[in-house]
């Protein structure tokens, strides 16, 4: 009989390791928030924010959530998790997605409100920390339903070295994509393998690069209305042919975005665009192999022209009063200016409170970084970041970016890619 | 030098000597089988020199030598320190621990009285059942996945262990597999035994499932073997990351590390790899007849 | 005991008793069976005639409206014709390759036990760990492949973001985890070959080994070979990990399953993705027809 016993122990020992592990036991007022952010990537500042939170205030435990891959991703594991109740406490809406999830979410009454909070801090509070630019796009229907934590808009990496070599000037790197293609033609070297140039808009995560690439030049991804695509036309155009001459002119060589990033870092690229989240890793990449610097993003259109800001929002879903107060806490560190600092310094983010760039906090860094002031330079060019009606934002970036790696690689014209990339959006834009 | 079977060199047997060229002709064969074998042994054994080399390597040399496999300086406690705090790996292991073993036991358990009742005790649906278990054999999990996963939702049993199990407690593959070796087992000992009064349940458990320990052994092999790598299943229903199984976990890291830090992101492949290896040199020929099962799956 | 008025209460007793407990030891099995693969597949049937997503209020029968829509989406085109393609390349490569390799080991002494741990090897990894060292082998500028490339004359290679070289990629990454797992079932089979076969063909002249495969071997080994030929296409065709690890579906690398996974988990249109799920069972159960076949000869056999 003892075969049997053991086999019942064993499968008692198994059914208990298997019981719901949402009946975890709390601390008498020991609260804890579930919390979820994109890209793993980011886990480098997340992590030390939530230990200095925790340090600062004994009784709320932060719990980080697997990290999406990216933001797109991230929307939709958020989508899934409303429908199936499995909502974390907290979680960074990438801005694209962010009117999106809220109009989802408010409607089941998933998503909270922080206007309240914000007020109870005081009249000036908002005002000191947060710049009414930034906090506009955390506003949906005239309620705040997220607070900025990252933003960024795109900027110019360059090899200093290869661009003087190619008969360039640093400190005065072209200003439209034109120019910078022609630097990049001249700096291409295969026999050295060296690219003159990557925008990996081809394999981008989300539309940021391509909407780049149109609001630059004056374009806009939807109209007025906010119900038709406006790139239908020499925007589109303009953006699909500079795609292709990047590759046939600029020397560019099509691989993926983590790709670039490294050959970047192991110099044989001589103009780089890429968010600048990832400035800090960059600067270990390279190690002081060689010289590099940033540059403001090229804007053809110097009066209409726009970037569109990347980066995320911080929401709340709890419904739990208690989970309430300490999810505003934690939303109030994050961005709050010692926190935005740690951030600044281990990516290159734009910070988004207005007291972290005082000299207390930011001001030395960004004297002996000047790298990372590039973005707070091109600051008057933030734009938003497009998304289309209909709720599949995610699914038609993919579908264009398919379009647009074929146009990059010369098998379908530019004019064709955009008929086909309009149509497809707007077939999307249709559908349920 | 255990081997899965003998070794009959029948080509060297069967060949009758011949002088002359024919030596010749076999030395060149014996040289040319060699390269052959040599050479697939290198494309087999090249990600595992490269993983190990790289993950000691300072981040410096990951890039400078691309063609190099010998490390110059060796960082390795660096790199597996970094691996290591990175990502739990170390909790993502004990996540596939409790996993396959919560799995397997229940699949035993399961399993064996019901292949026991197919092959020696006639019961009414017992063809039904035996059909439901063949047809089973053809469904991979992925084809009730949707289902479960939309049952699991509302029943808000997801980012559980038991989520992860749930499909899995059932192995068809299991009742058919032992069914076939519990028909071997000869009638007449169980007879004997229940005439002298011993129940159906000891017989079973302490007469007929010791005989089939190797099929048992082979078949645990096998499970643990494909639920500590399985990726579609968990990557559905665990978001939290202190659930993780392996494979999933070691996505995860992969996000973190990669296009940043090389030597990590290969240590900790190495760490997360080792386990299933280690198992493999030590217990070879249990590990081959299990994986060799799922050929009859 | 004995007495033929006895026999049948007795009896009958006895086999009601059995059939009891034959219930009962299967009951646990049948109810799960029924719970995870009969109701699952039976919803999954019915969802594929629906629009259902999840957390809707409403479902709606729409026939064969996802079907329709599956024939003409170009995304489950490009899975099915990836997944077609990849089950191209590692079906004869992997029957091919495990197949050489045994026939050269099988007849290796000293040398045996070393190369089939080596060939092995790659089976028991966990693939999103070795796709992961594969990603940093084939970087297209920093890493070993492309600089032996390079350093042969070649021209380097963006393979994994290069559309016309990722499947074959892939493919290749997955025989290299498959070759060594055929190459022990083909080992199995060899072994089972009696020698006298062998020695019987000798004597009939043919001597040489070539001969001798083609009259001995190769006939033999049939049943094994189209063993390792449905298996490997199982496999094949439920490739998921290296895509999930690799590329996420970009640059036109969808297959089946992550079609499926995207449609059904990430776009939550559950219909559809069960719809797609119905058209994989498809090709599953054609499989597994072939193999039941095929178990049923081997099994006979032996």
């Amino acid at each position: 009989m003892t075969m049997m016993r053991r086999a019942v122990l064993a499968a008692a020992v198994a059914l208990g390791a298997m019981a719901p592990a949402t009946l975890t036991p709390a601390k008498a007022q020991e609260v804890t928030l579930d919390v979820l952010y994109c890209f793993p990537s980011f886990a480098r500042f997340h992590e030390p924010l939530a230990k200095e939170f925790m340090a600062k205030n004994p009784d709320i435990k932060i719990n980080f959530r697997a990290p999406s891959p990216s933001y797109d991703e991230g929307h939709q594991v958020m989508l899934r998790s409303a429908l199936t109740n499995q909502l974390p406490d907290v979680f960074y809406s990438g801005f694209h997605l962010f009117p999106e999830l809220v109009r989802t979410l408010v409607k089941r009454n998933q998503v909270v409100a922080l206007d309240g909070f914000l007020d109870k801090e005081g009249a000036d509070f908002r005002k000191a920390n947060f710049s009414d630019n930034l906090v506009g796009l955390g506003i949906v229907e005239k309620k705040i339903y997220g607070l900025p934590f990252n933003a960024s808009n795109p900027i110019m990496y360059f090899n200093t070295e290869l661009v003087k070599k190619a008969g360039g000037d640093p400190a005065n790197m072209p200003t439209t994509f034109d120019g910078v293609i022609e630097l990049a033609k001249k700096i291409n070297d295969p026999a050295a393998g060296i690219n003159g140039m990557a925008y990996d808009v081809h394999g981008w995560p989300d539309s940021w690069l391509f909407e780049a690439m149109i609001s630059q030049a004056g374009g806009r991804l939807l109209n007025e209305d906010g119900n038709d695509i406006a790139f239908d036309g020499p925007a589109g155009l303009q953006a699909l042919r500079t795609f292709r001459r990047m590759v046939t002119d600029g020397g560019m060589q099509m691989i993926d975005w983590e790709q670039s990033r490294q050959q970047f870092g192991a110099g044989k690229i001589g103009i780089f665009f890429t968010t600048p989240a990832h400035l800090t890793q960059i600067t270990n990449l390279v190690g002081g192999k060689f010289i590099w610097g940033t540059t403001k993003f090229p804007i053809a259109d110097q009066a209409n022209g726009r970037i569109p800001t990347g980066g995320n929002a911080v929401m709340m879903f709890t419904q739990d009063p208690a989970k309430q107060k300490a999810a505003w806490e934690f939303i109030k560190y994050v961005t709050g200016p010692e926190a935005q600092k740690i951030v600044v310094e281990m990516t290159g983010y734009l910070p988004t409170n207005l007291r972290a760039s005082s000299p207390e906090f930011l001001g030395p860094f960004y004297d002996k970084n000047p790298n990372y002031r590039t973005p707070v330079l091109q600051i008057d060019r933030a734009g938003p970041w497009g998304a289309y009606p209909g709720g599949n934002t995610v699914r038609i970036w993919r579908a264009q970016r398919d379009v647009i790696g074929k146009v990059m690689r010369g098998e379908v014209t530019p004019e064709a890619g955009l008929t086909e990339i309009v149509s497809t959006t707007r077939d999307m834009m249709k559908a349920k | 030098m255990t081997s899965l079977a003998v070794a009959p060199s029948e080509a060297e047997q069967s060949a009758a000597p011949r002088p002359g060229h024919l030596s010749l002709g076999k030395a060149f064969a014996l040289v040319a089988t060699h390269a052959v074998l040599v050479v697939g042994a290198v494309v087999m054994l090249l990600p595992f020199v490269w993983m190990f080399a790289t993950a000691v390597r300072p981040p410096s040399e990951i890039l400078a030598h691309p063609l190099d496999p010998f490390p110059r300086a060796f960082h390795g406690v660096e790199n597996f320190t970094q691996a290591l705090k990175t990502a739990p790996l170390l909790k993502f292991m004990a996540n596939g621990v409790i996993v396959c073993a919560g799995i397997l036991i229940v699949q035993l358990l399961v399993a064996i009285p019901a292949a026991y009742a197919l092959a020696k005790l006639s019961f009414p649906g017992r063809s039904l059942l035996f059909g439901l278990v063949i047809a089973g054999l053809c469904i991979p999990i992925q084809v009730p996945a949707l289902p479960l996963y939309i049952a699991l939702a509302n029943l808000g049993l997801l980012d559980t262990y038991f989520a992860m199990m749930v499909p899995f407690f059932i192995s068809v593959f299991a009742i058919f597999l032992f069914r076939q070796t519990f028909k071997t087992f000869p009638d007449e000992i169980i007879q004997a035994a229940r005439v002298d009064g011993v129940g159906e349940i000891e017989i079973l458990w302490r007469i007929v499932v010791p005989s089939a320990w190797p099929a048992i052994a082979a078949f645990s092999v096998f499970s643990v073997v494909a639920h500590w790598n399985d990726l579609y299943w968990p990557m559905i229903v665990i978001q939290r990351l202190e659930y993780a199984p392996p494979p999933l976990g070691m996505l995860f890291f992969t996000g973190t590390e990669s296009g940043a830090n090389y030597g990590s992101l290969m240590a900790g492949a190495t760490i997360i790899t080792l386990p299933l290896v280690v198992l493999f040199l030590i217990a070879r020929r249990r590990f081959v007849q299990g994986i060799t099962m799922t050929g009859i799956k | 005991m004995t007495s033929a008025l006895n026999i049948q209460p007795a009896a009958a007793a006895r086999r009601r008793r059995i059939a009891a407990l034959g219930a009962l030891f299967a009951a646990p099995a049948a109810v799960l069976i029924v719970a995870i693969l009969v109701v699952p597949v039976c919803m999954l049937l019915a969802l594929s005639f629906t629009d259902y997503e999840i957390g809707a209020i409403a479902i709606r029968w729409v026939g064969t409206a996802n079907f329709e829509r599956a024939i003409t989406d170009p995304v489950f085109r490009r899975a099915i014709a990836n997944t077609l393609l990849y089950v191209a390349i590692v079906l004869p490569g992997g029957v091919a390759l495990g197949l050489l390799f045994a026939l050269l080991i099988h007849a290796r002494t000293r040398t045996r036990g070393f190369y089939e741990v080596v060939y092995f090897l790659p089976v028991t990894t966990t693939l999103i760990a070795m796709a992961a060292v594969w990603q940093f082998l084939l970087h297209p500028r920093l890493g070993p492949v492309n600089a032996a490339l390079k350093a042969l004359g070649f021209s380097e290679q963006a393979f994994i973001s290069d559309p016309k070289l990722l499947l074959p990629t892939l493919a290749a990454i997955g025989l290299w985890q498959v070759v060594g797992f055929n190459m022990v079932l083909f080992l199995a089979g060899l072994s089972a070959i009696p020698r006298d076969l062998y020695d019987a063909a000798a004597v009939d002249g043919a001597g040489g080994a070539v001969d001798r495969f083609l009259t001995v071997t190769w006939p033999m080994l049939a049943p094994t070979t189209l063993f390792v030929a449905v298996t490997t296409s199982i496999t094949a065709f439920k490739v998921f990990d290296t895509v999930a690890a690799l590329t996420q579906g970009k640059y036109g690398s969808e297959v089946l399953l992550y079609a499926i996974y995207l449609e059904g988990f990430q776009y939550f249109k559950m219909g559809y993705a069960a719809a797609l799920t119905v058209v994989f069972l498809a090709f599953m159960l054609a499989f597994s027809l072939v193999q039941a076949f095929q178990l049923d000869r081997r099994v006979h056999y032996s």
